[in-house]
């Protein structure tokens, strides 16, 4: 029997209050831990060993899939290019379209998405696992603050890193994909950096440094958000990883689509 | 020493409908009910680790909700908490996470060999090895183990009130016999105020002084385990029953 029109009309306000409130829910959640943590720096109650100890993880163990991400994206770029271009326009463009595309999107944005499945899962599962086995309250009972042990170094670490893994990925992605024109293409390597210059502004560095700022800044921030509401046992913690790794990927996707209007102008 | 005042709190539905409880300086004090009355919850309002949605805790005239902040930092400096599974830190082996139960500001100020010294008498007041566990990750530690470990911590740093979450959960009755001697012990040698939430009514009602029983969120009883065992009341008596019978049937299966 279909429910009577009241009750569907009814269901579809009570769904969107419902989102309003989870929306609301999570922007003042993220909004209260960068508060705390910035709180957390400027009272200098980080310890400069843990954003350390973070930074080996996010950066030194993140440089071999980045490596390979980086080498491929750089690959596909020359030879996709390669098959479009070199018929109808100078060789050396290929040059410009491939370190365009590396400094500009390829390397910031390859790079977030590879550190949200490598750390920002990791963190949200590591802080969970915390949580449920009352870890989280035995930093708080022993009057420690989770926020500068746990939250503050990881944003830190993660702000300070991804600039760094960025610019790896750039440079490798670029070799890649000279490398791989010249076999292609037989495009030669001063051909290619002869295209790249063409049309280089330094402002396109600082663009990409800026997404990956603003990544480095964003991963560990929802991760560690997420990792700290989890609720249940094992299954809370697989749930919760699950939703911050969407929710990771859905912002990265966003702020990447602003970047070009408000710095690209 | 410790007062709940109409304590209130409920997350899809009410866990704990205004509870009064006075815990009194020096007393040991058991809380029993059945699983999910709030017992726990109950014990982590005190340290502002559950926030009740209304009532107060007062821990020696300090308000927790109603005082100045700092009351939460001088009330968490009071209190020892053993927690149910212990929650030891995963990646802080035995030494660093006992010296962890020191307040942060005495921790960076105290010589480490002093430290040391500490983490080292109270791994041996709660009758574990440290020459043999120091350096041991969590991982490497049974479960009695976890559980003594999980007490030193609490002890370390000298509390006047200890509150114990279910400390003898998952343990075979020797262990539970063991760690029950244990609390009894500690709160006799170093004279502190425990509140003890249990299910191991007979074990609460040999080492208590007094004891309370929460049911569906309210406090149904309050006095002496003498009163407790005598209790007119069918919902204690029936508790009380239901607890002998398990704790035979568990001695039974060891």
């Amino acid at each position: 029997m279909a429910l009577p029109l009241s009750n569907v009309v009814t269901g579809w306000f009570a769904k969107i209050g419902r989102s309003y409130r989870v929306t609301l829910d999570h922007a003042g959640g993220l909004g209260k831990l960068t508060w705390d943590s910035a709180v957390a720096i400027v009272s200098l109650k980080v310890r400069f060993r843990d954003v350390l100890n973070q930074m080996y993880i996010m950066g030194i163990q993140s440089l071999p899939i980045v490596f390979v991400t980086a080498s491929l994206a750089g690959i596909v770029t020359s030879q996709q290019g390669g098959y479009q271009l070199i018929s109808s326009s100078p060789g050396y463009v290929l040059g410009t379209l491939v370190v365009q595309s590396v400094v500009l999107e390829l390397g910031p944005l390859l790079t977030a998405i590879v550190l949200v499945g490598r750390i920002g899962a990791r963190i949200t599962a590591e802080l969970g696992t915390m949580v449920v086995s009352e870890q989280i309250d035995a930093f708080k009972s022993l009057g420690r603050d989770p926020v500068a042990i746990l939250a503050a170094p990881r944003i830190v670490a993660g702000i300070l890193t991804m600039p760094l893994l960025v610019g790896f990925a750039d440079l490798v992605g670029i070799y890649a994909g000279m490398q791989m024109a010249s076999l292609d293409v037989g495009l030669a390597p001063e051909r290619f950096f002869y295209g790249a210059r063409l049309f280089w502004h330094n402002w396109d560095l600082f663009y990409g440094f800026s997404k990956s700022i603003v990544f480095g800044f964003v991963i560990p921030l929802i991760s560690v958000h997420m990792g700290l509401r989890t609720r249940g046992g094992a299954e809370g913690v697989g749930l919760q990883t699950t939703q911050a790794v969407m929710f990771m990927i859905l912002t990265i996707l966003i702020l990447d689509a602003m970047f070009p209007p408000l710095l690209l102008q | 020493m410790i007062h709940y005042r109409g304590v209130y709190k409920a997350f899809d539905i009410p866990v704990l409908t205004g509870v009064d409880l006075q815990v009194e300086a020096g007393e040991m004090f058991a809380l029993f009910g059945p699983s999910g009355t709030g017992k726990s919850v109950l014990l982590k309002t005190t340290l502002s680790l559950i926030v009740p949605d209304r009532g107060d805790v007062e821990v020696d005239g300090m308000s927790v909700y109603f005082g100045p902040v700092s009351n939460i930092e001088k009330i968490r400096r009071k209190i020892g908490y053993v927690f149910q599974h212990a929650a030891l830190f995963d990646s802080l082996n035995v030494f660093e996470n006992v010296a962890m139960g020191l307040p942060e500001d005495e921790l960076a100020r105290t010589p480490r060999k002093e430290v040391a010294r500490r983490v080292w008498d109270a791994l041996e007041i709660v009758n574990l090895e440290p020459r043999e566990i120091l350096s041991k990750l969590p991982s490497e530690l049974s479960g009695g183990m976890k559980k003594r470990v999980g007490i030193a911590r609490a002890i370390v740093g000298r509390p006047q009130i200890l509150l114990w979450d279910e400390p003898t959960t998952g343990l075979d009755p020797i262990n539970t016999a063991a760690v029950e001697r244990l609390i009894k012990r500690l709160s006799g040698d170093l004279e502190v105020t425990s509140l003890l939430v249990t299910h191991d009514v007979e074990g609460g009602l040999q080492i208590c002084d007094r004891v309370a029983m929460l049911h569906s969120g309210t406090l149904r009883f309050c006095g002496t385990p003498e009163e407790f065992r005598n209790s007119p009341d069918n919902v204690v008596r029936a508790f009380v029953d239901r607890a002998a019978a398990a704790a035979a049937l568990d001695m039974a299966v060891t």
